[in-house]
Parts: structure tokens; C-alpha cells; sequence
């Protein structure tokens, strides 16, 4: 074998390899298995069946829980990358502001505070102010938590931008709202978009928060599977986990693939 | 002759501790159609006198005026006044033709004179096929065409260019340089030309600004700032030099530090006052015998069309001598020969010590 004379090769690390990328991907596998399984059975197989699917997508709660989701999803996504563009080109732009690295690790300090932390926060913090809107105070919480996975790729983007583009605008007549929309934004725009998917995950995938802060009335699809888990694992929790599986990885792929588009 | 740029008392800092003093007081004038140059080593202060004529920097203090009127703290946007980037900087998602036209767009020129304007910008260039391109497709010869038509399209009353052949190689480099002084003249606007490379400025600068250390040293034509430098900086910043500190003995004659006399030119120094001599090493000749400092060659650096000879003198220090190569291509002399040499009293300059 040539390969142990490889001056880079490690024994016995390819099996290890090996076995965390089963770890990783085996529950999914199963899981997306079984929700095409015929019997009730989530662990005998027995058949290929799409009987769970029409299931689900015909069951009233989980209409609801899916719309209020998306609903959420969508306003938060919004606001979220709104105020993610302007605090990345203040931080990364603006030469008045003192301290950028400073402000610009704050910003992202929320990936790392422990997400029940800031659920027992947030839930303090509306009841304190007497905030009661139904989905909201989930839009609130989720387009606040949303800011820094939308910020990372903005501000990635826009630190890989030559500045003197926009000087260059300038330089041709162009004042500072008509840079902004002419050159800056529309070299921004696969960062944003990168951004905005990924914040769009995060809020169509958050439970705790969502948990916490969730009314009467307000129940998303993550706390409605949560809920049917409960009673006992059926297909049509891995049908709807499947179908909420199947976006995720569609949206994370598209937004890889637009950020880093050159 | 009218002045097309004109800086009264300009001064740049930057806050911080302690403030960066990037331009002090800079007086000068730029005449209207000229190819003028900003001369100097990386934190002279040259790009920052020229981000200032953009509107990219606001002046801490002095006046700086545009073919007469203030323009220290009008928007970039508002002065016709066009740039050429060193990285070109051309618009990504814009095609050529749509980079071209961007300024002209928005001068709210109407579309079929932007397209006009812009296909003759375009030819000017010789990058007529090449509109539909995105710059991502041009090689670097060619963004930097597009960028001089981009900023040339305007039509400015001063086209600002910042170091814009030094991210080309050598062989391209000299042919631009041909290229932008034809430009200058065809088009008749005043160029204003930042580079640390001494060379280009003399082959294309109709006058020449040295900076160091954010204050303008000499303003003058290249024959000028080469033959007469007025300090020891833009001597020895400007091609080769060699010095001799020495003493005054009156009319032309001037003590070297070992008692040896050399003749130069008139000084007004009183007599035994210090100075500083020197000459360029081309204008020196080596010779195997004859009048003159003898010494001994110490080393030898061939450049192709000519030699440089680092001479040890006997008395002490060493001087270089560029010499021509012979015709038969044989050298003049090897390291270790025995020379002397000559100095013409006409080649011999004085920098007040």
C-alpha cells in the first residue's frame, strides 16, 4: 500500500471518519425511511406508502401550525435583514463610528448566548412591558434573534467589496442615496439574499423561543410536532419532519450557493 | 496660462494619536491642459492630495480651487473632476458599455448621446468590440482602458489618475505610458498623474511635483527636477546620485574632506561653509589614467546598455560611475582594475549642506 508511506495519513482516522458521518446522517435517513412506511409502525417496515403525506398535509392543525409558521418566518426574515444591511454598512462603512470590531462582536454575541437564556429574556421582558400582539410578540423575538445569522454573510460580503467602487460612483455624479442603489446594493445583493435565507431557517426551525413566547392561538409547526412527540412517534410526525427537512436543506443549499456567487 | 488646480496652504490630518499629518500646507498650481505629476514613495502624501481633488477627503485646512472656484468642500459627485482608480475599480455587474455611460447617465445626458459619447470613448481606446463585455472578462490592459473611458467620458475639466500602470506588466506598462500622454494632448484635459515610479514620471510629465513626507520638495519640468534638484531628497529619489560633502574655498573650487580640490560651479556660500556636491553617475567618466579621484573598481553591475562601476577611492568613500559599454561589447574594467575618475565641473551640482 502506498497510501502508508503517505507522509499525511493517519492510521485508523478514515474509520472514525466514517462513523461520525453515520452518527450523523443515520436518525435522518431512518426518519425520512419511515415516513414512506405503509403500517403505523415507525419501526418495522412494511411497504412503501405516501399514505402519511396526504395525512398530514390534510390535517387542519398542522394547516395552521405550517401557516403560522411561514407567516412568522417571513415577517421576521424581513426585518431581520433590513436592520442586518444597514447595522453592516454602518459598521463596516461609516467612518465616524468608533470601535467597529467592538459593535460588530456584540452584534453577533447572541449566536453564542445560550438560547434558553434569551427565551427566559425575552419571555420576562414582554410580560414586563405588557406585550400581548399573538404572532407578534413571536415575530419580534424571532426578527431580534435573526440579526446576526443575517448580518454574518452581509458583512462577509461587504468587507470582500473594493470601497473604491462606491468612491468611483461618486466620483461619476452619483450622491449618496444613488450610490447606494446603482453600486452598493446591487454588489450586496447575493449577501443579502444568502442572509435572508438563513434567517428564514432559523426562525422556521426555532423552538424555544417560540416556545416561551408562544400565546394561545400561536402555535408554530416545530411546537406541533413537539406536541404530537409526545403522545407517541407516528409516520406523520416523520412525514412532516421529512417535508420541514426537505425546505431547510433546499434554502441553506440556495443560500450557500448565492453567497458565494462572485 | 490659466490654472486648472490651485492649493493654498492644503492641509490634511488624520485624528489619532499622534495625528497623522498626511499633506501640510501645500501650495501649487496645476495649469489648465497639462500632464502634471505627483512624484513620491508610498506615504508621501500624494494620494492623499489627490483623494482630496476628488471630494474623496475633506481638507483640515487651506483652499483648493477648480479653474478659479473653492471646491474644498463640495460632494465628489459635484465636481467635474473624473478618477481612474489603481485598481480600476470598474462597476462588476455592469457591462463595459453600461460603465462607460454611467457618468454621462447621470449627468442626465439623454441615452442616445451617452451611447455616442461612449462608443467614441470606446474607440479612443481601441476597445470598440468589446462593449457587451463584464470587466471579469478583460484582461487587465484592457480594464484599464475601460477605465480611462469611464472617467473620460464626462469630459472633466481634470482627470485625476492614481498610480494606474502599476498593476501592469513591464512591456504594457511602456506602451500606456505613450498611450496616456497621446490621450492628454488629444483630449486637451489636465491630467494629474500619482506614481513613486520616477521613471514614468520623466518620460511623460509635463512638470513634475516630488513629495516626502507630505510636503511638496521641488515643482518643476523633469530636465529640471533631473539636472537641478534643489535638496539631497529629490536628488537622490530621482535616478542615481553621487555626494560629496565639502567645503567652500571660493570662485569654484571646493575642499574635499581630505584636502583634495575639486572644480564645480559658482556658489553663493560664503567661503568655508559646508555643502553637499553631487553628480549623476552617467555624467562621471572612468577612465585607466588621466586627472581626476583614482581608485579601484570594487564592483560591477551590468544593466545591458550601460555599466555601473562602484569606484573605492584612495582617499577614502566610494562613488558609482555609469558608463556606456563599449561598442565591441568588451567591459571597460574588471573588479580590482586600477581607475581614475574624471569629473566635469559642468556635471557637478550644489545642495546647500
Amino acid at each position: 500500500m502506498t497510501q502508508k508511506n503517505d507522509i499525511r495519513w493517519l492510521p485508523g482516522f478514515n474509520w472514525v471518519t466514517l462513523f461520525f458521518f453515520l452518527f450523523l446522517y443515520l436518525p435522518l435517513f431512518i426518519l425520512v425511511v419511515f415516513s414512506f412506511n405503509a403500517s403505523r409502525s415507525a419501526t418495522v417496515w412494511s411497504g412503501f406508502s405516501l399514505e402519511w403525506y396526504v395525512k398530514a398535509f390534510a390535517n387542519d392543525d398542522i394547516q395552521r401550525a405550517t401557516k403560522n409558521s411561514l407567516i412568522i418566518a417571513v415577517f421576521s426574515t424581513t426585518f431581520a435583514t433590513t436592520m442586518a444591511t444597514m447595522a453592516a454598512l454602518t459598521l463596516s462603512r461609516n467612518r465616524a463610528v468608533k470601535r467597529k470590531n467592538l459593535f460588530g462582536g456584540v452584534l453577533i454575541l447572541p449566536l453564542m448566548v445560550p438560547e434558553i437564556v434569551t427565551a427566559v429574556a425575552t419571555l420576562t421582558f414582554f410580560s414586563a412591558i405588557g406585550l400581548s400582539l399573538g404572532l407578534g410578540n413571536i415575530i419580534i423575538a424571532h426578527s431580534v434573534f435573526c440579526i446576526p445569522f443575517a448580518y454574518l454573510p452581509i458583512r462577509a460580503r461587504l468587507d470582500g467589496m473594493d470601497e473604491n467602487l462606491e468612491a468611483a460612483a461618486r466620483d461619476l455624479y452619483s450622491n449618496k442615496w444613488a450610490t447606494l442603489r446603482l453600486v452598493t446594493l446591487p454588489l450586496l445583493m447575493p449577501g443579502i439574499v444568502s442572509g435572508a435565507m438563513l434567517a428564514f431557517i432559523i426562525s422556521l426551525d426555532d423552538f424555544i423561543i417560540t416556545l416561551m413566547v408562544a400565546e394561545a392561538g400561536s402555535t408554530t409547526l416545530p411546537i406541533y410536532i413537539y406536541s404530537l412527540v409526545r403522545v407517541g412517534i407516528t409516520p406523520e410526525v416523520n412525514a412532516i419532519s421529512t417535508v420541514l427537512l426537505g425546505v431547510s436543506v433546499l434554502i441553506v443549499t440556495v443560500s450557500y450557493l448565492v453567497g458565494n456567487k462572485k | 496660462m490659466t490654472s486648472a488646480i490651485g492649493l493654498n496652504g492644503l492641509q490634511k490630518t488624520y485624528p489619532g494619536s499622534p495625528p497623522v499629518r498626511a499633506l501640510r500646507n501645500a501650495d501649487l498650481t496645476i495649469n489648465d491642459n497639462e500632464f502634471f505629476t505627483l512624484l513620491g514613495p508610498s506615504g508621501c502624501g500624494k494620494t492623499t492630495l489627490l483623494r482630496l481633488m476628488a471630494g474623496f477627503e475633506v481638507p483640515t485646512a487651506g483652499e483648493l480651487t477648480l479653474f478659479g472656484d473653492d471646491i474644498a468642500h463640495l460632494p465628489p459627485e459635484k465636481r467635474p473632476i473624473n478618477t481612474v482608480f489603481q485598481h480600476y475599480s470598474l462597476f462588476p455587474h455592469m457591462t463595459v458599455l453600461e460603465n462607460i455611460t454611467f457618468g454621462l447617465k447621470r449627468l442626465r445626458k439623454p441615452d442616445a448621446e451617452a451611447k455616442r459619447v461612449a462608443q467614441e470613448m470606446l474607440d479612443l481606446v481601441h476597445l470598440s468590440d468589446f462593449s457587451a463585455r463584464k470587466p471579469d472578462q478583460l484582461s487587465g490592459g484592457q480594464q484599464q482602458r475601460v477605465a480611462l473611458a469611464r472617467a473620460l467620458a464626462p469630459q472633466p475639466r481634470v482627470l485625476l489618475l492614481d498610480e494606474p500602470l502599476s498593476a501592469l506588466d513591464l512591456k504594457l506598462r511602456q506602451s500606456m505610458r505613450a498611450e496616456l500622454k497621446r490621450l492628454q494632448r488629444d483630449t486637451g484635459i489636465t491630467f494629474v498623474f500619482v506614481t513613486h515610479d520616477q521613471e514614468e514620471a520623466l518620460a511623460m510629465s509635463d512638470r513634475i511635483a516630488v513629495m516626502s513626507q507630505g510636503e511638496i520638495q521641488q515643482v518643476g519640468d523633469p530636465a529640471t527636477i533631473y539636472e537641478f534638484p534643489e535638496n539631497r531628497f529629490v536628488a537622490e529619489f530621482i535616478g542615481d546620485a553621487d555626494f560629496f560633502e565639502a567645503e567652500t574655498l571660493g570662485g569654484t573650487s571646493y575642499k574635499l574632506p581630505n584636502g583634495e580640490t575639486i572644480t564645480g560651479p559658482q556658489t553663493k556660500a560664503a567661503i568655508g561653509a559646508k555643502v553637499t556636491l553631487f553628480f549623476r553617475p552617467e555624467k562621471a567618466t572612468l577612465k585607466r589614467a588621466g586627472n581626476g579621484l583614482s581608485g579601484r573598481v570594487s564592483d560591477i553591475l551590468y544593466l545591458g546598455n550601460s555599466t555601473d562601476y562602484v569606484v573605492e577611492l584612495v582617499q577614502g568613500g566610494s562613488l558609482t560611475v555609469r558608463s556606456e559599454n563599449h561598442k565591441d561589447g568588451t567591459a571597460i574594467a574588471e573588479v580590482g582594475s586600477d581607475v581614475v575618475v574624471e569629473i566635469d565641473p559642468a556635471a557637478v551640482r550644489v545642495l546647500s549642506a
